[in-house]
């Protein structure tokens, strides 16, 4: 067992981190945005050009043939520098297409998404639902070659930069993955309404549940990391504060009571590190690990929440104002917590399978 | 980056699990598995049957017993002891003392102790607390000043754990009082507890063990050649010892271990219909509890890997403070499954017969003794301030 980056992969860490640099957020000047992340082709193209969404595919799809690490190598950074993009999103549409498309699917739709020129985001979200795998109020309906979706989906992050999605929908008693163009259903913001709306059914019905679950699984590692370097970023930004802020005629860091936090922050961070890093190699192994996924899910939801939530309150008024970093990672954060299901919903799953396993084995011989 | 482990760690995974769960006697593992105060005897033989095996001692320097492992292969050694249940090396012997003398000591104290030492030939215990000298351990008072060749002991230590059946006692103690700093003019001695003028007294717990003592010093004669180390040398000594005692102290084996018994005592307590592991609130607490050691094993595992150059992985610190939370929050889980039969301790009753599964009984006692894993080896307070100070640069 082995957490360490080998030449290639501290390379790709380097390019990333430049790349993100080269189009983090500046703050300290006029109005800042803030809420959910906009689709900025510039960047995106930037991130198409590295290769980075073509990373974890094969060859033969368009991809780079690397895998789920250099995934979580690459989000680390993007996060870090709170460079927020539809990098999850394309990622899940695009293993879902690889997973569960035929052939003539996976030619036609991998190469442009993996490439940057046209992006495919999955619509999994119903309204007034909290998140699961399976679809309930998007259902398809009619024979093959002519199956229409009606429904509505939302939130689907970047829906209106999106030129298709790969949807979830209700097939009698089972959820099905469809492929539907964004020309022919109505998108509004993140919504996107379906009625009667054509759509291809992404590989045979049986397969899609698996299919959806792994694609998801390589999402769920993707915004894990993410929130990664986004900890890693606002801890220090925290520490640093802690020495330069002065009150009561000394920095802060002469009271115990936030430096403790400070190191209980640190804790959160390393426990994160490791559950990533390991969840990466598990995951390149073997994408269906829904435990794994799960697992890094719920610590780094809780890593995350601490940290972003104490990163605010050592810093006090100046971590709440949309000009100074620290807040946005904490906005990020909280919305890692939501993507891809909650805390609360993995444990559940995690709760399931209970029965199935004695001790969690993470020595694998 | 790679998940398997090594064909050559994988065997010795596998040579380390048959060789605890076959070498040492299932009833003395049963005994220990079970909790309650540890006897003795079993600690004694099951650190005998290690040493036999060149298993007690393994990162000690290998003239005196030690391995050449990796970091991996401890952990790994470590993680099937505790899988097993067997009790692990006295850590005053194996982790304290031991390393002590094999870098402070002379080639005499080398020769006379370390043998002894690896083997539990020698109980020792630790003088290092005293009433007024615990997280700020640079006050203390005992004293111990030059008689001819002889230096003559007075004073008091506290929190001795399992000093009752010690041999031997380790102590810091005073012997320049007039030194400039606190921290400085204390010495290292080895004091053999058949001396006269040393008087041990039991402190009981709230668990109603007897765990720890006081042990006090009335002009105890010890012969000069038994101070470990340069006089004055002691605090330098001391951080050295503190500094073994946290590396590899998340006892992740047991912790996974009795999170596993956590599991089947749930799945074994009538609910209702069904068991308490279908409750909802039990199992996702169970399954939070099985993520979160699992991210502390990973950790554990990471911090081994990265500390190959020699200088410890500064994460490291983070172990003993993650350790003792999670080890207090399995057990605290434990005591809360046993609900209601809780209330009846094993080691309390005088009844002849109970209904109630063993467990049950020692699972009072047992999360009340554990309230000690976050004070003992440097409060948890301590941990957060190595690591603000240490790691993290804030210095106030």
């Amino acid at each position: 067992m082995d957490f360490t980056y080998d030449d290639e992969q501290k390379a790709l860490q380097q390019a990333v981190r430049d790349l993100a640099g080269r189009n983090a957020p500046v703050e300290q000047q006029g109005d800042q945005p803030v809420g959910p992340a906009k689709h900025d082709p510039k960047v995106w193209s930037a991130l198409a050009e590295m290769g980075l969404i073509a990373l974890p595919f094969a060859e033969d799809l368009g991809g780079a043939d690397a895998s789920a690490v250099e995934v979580a190598i690459a989000s680390a950074e993007l996060g870090r520098a709170r460079v927020a993009t539809a990098y999850a999103e394309a990622l899940v549409a695009a293993q879902a297409i690889a997973l569960a498309g035929d052939d003539q699917q996976r030619k036609e739709l991998l190469p442009p998404l993996l490439e940057g020129e046209s992006l495919v985001v999955p619509a999994l979200s119903e309204p007034g639902r909290a998140w699961s795998l399976d679809a309930y109020d998007v259902t398809a309906s009619g024979a093959e070659g002519a199956v229409t979706l009606s429904g509505t989906k939302e939130p689907v992050p970047f829906a209106d930069a999106a030129e298709r999605f790969v949807v979830s929908a209700r097939v009698g008693d089972k959820t099905g993955l469809f492929v539907v163009e964004a020309s022919d259903a109505e998108v509004s913001g993140q919504r996107v309404k379906l009625s009667g709306t054509p759509a291809k059914a992404l590989g045979a019905l049986d397969d899609a549940p698996a299919a959806l679950a792994a694609a998801v699984n390589l999402g769920i590692l993707t915004v894990s990391a993410e929130a990664l370097g986004a900890m890693d970023a606002a801890l220090p930004m925290t520490v640093e504060y802690l020495k330069t802020r002065k009150q009561f005629g000394v920095p802060l860091a002469a009271f115990q009571t936030l430096t403790q936090r400070a190191a209980d922050m640190y804790v959160s961070v390393e426990l994160a590190r490791s559950t990533v890093l390991f969840a990466a190699m598990r995951l390149a192994e073997d994408a269906g690990d829904s435990e794994t996924a799960s697992r890094l899910k719920a610590v780094t939801g809780q890593s995350g929440r601490h940290v972003g939530q104490e990163a605010i309150q050592l810093h006090g008024g100046i971590g709440m104002t949309a000009e100074y970093a620290v807040g946005h990672y904490t906005a990020r954060l909280t919305a890692i917590e939501h993507t891809f299901g909650d805390t609360r919903h993995h444990l559940a799953r995690l709760a399931a399978g209970l029965r199935d396993h004695e001790q969690v084995e993470v020595l694998a011989g | 980056m790679r998940l398997q482990l090594s064909e050559e760690d994988a065997a010795f995974q596998q040579q380390m699990r048959e060789f605890f769960t076959t070498k040492v006697p299932a009833d003395l593992r049963e005994r220990w598995a079970a909790g309650g105060e540890p006897a003795a005897d079993d600690i004694r033989l099951a650190q005998k049957t290690l040493n036999d095996a060149g298993l007690a001692v393994p990162h000690w320097p290998t003239e005196w017993g030690g391995q050449e492992w990796s970091q991996l292969q401890r952990h790994i050694y470590l993680q099937e002891m505790q899988a097993a249940s067997v009790p692990p090396p006295l850590a005053f012997n194996a982790n304290m003392v031991g390393p002590v003398i094999a870098t402070f000591g002379s080639q005499e104290q080398k020769e006379r102790f370390l043998p002894g030492t690896a083997s539990l030939d020698i109980w020792w215990c630790q003088g290092f607390s005293e009433p007024n000298a615990g997280s700020d351990l640079a006050s203390l008072r005992t004293s111990a000043v030059l008689e001819g060749d002889e230096w003559v002991v007075n004073g008091q230590k506290t929190w001795t754990t399992l000093g009752q059946h010690a041999d031997w006692i380790f102590a810091l103690v005073r012997t320049e009082p007039d030194a400039p700093k606190k921290q400085m003019g204390i010495s290292f001695l080895l004091i053999d507890m058949k001396t006269p003028g040393i008087t041990v007294r039991p402190i009981q717990l709230i668990d109603g063990g007897h765990e720890v003592n006081e042990v006090f010093f009335d002009n105890v004669r010890v012969p000069a050649d038994q101070l470990v180390g340069e006089r004055g040398q002691g605090w330098t000594i001391a951080k050295f010892l503190l500094g073994n005692e946290r590396v590899g102290v998340a006892p992740v084996g047991s912790i996974k271990r009795k999170l596993a018994d956590a599991k089947a005592y749930a799945a074994a307590t009538k609910s209702g219909e069904g068991t308490l592991l279908d409750e909802p609130l039990v199992a996702a607490r169970l399954a939070e509890l099985e993520s979160q050691v699992a991210a502390l094993e990973l950790t554990v595992l990471r911090v081994a890997g990265n500390s190959k150059e020699g200088k410890p992985d500064p994460a490291s610190s983070i172990l003993k403070l993650r350790g003792s939370q999670l080890q207090q929050d399995v057990l605290e889980f434990i005591v809360d499954i046993a609900g209601s039969a809780s209330l009846e301790w094993a080691s309390t009753s005088d009844s002849d017969g109970s209904d109630l599964a063993t467990w049950t009984g020692h699972a009072t006692p047992t999360y009340l003794n554990f309230r000690k894993a976050s004070i003992y080896g440097g409060s948890n307070e301590v941990q957060r301030s190595i690591i603000s100070s240490g790691i993290l640069g804030l210095k106030g």
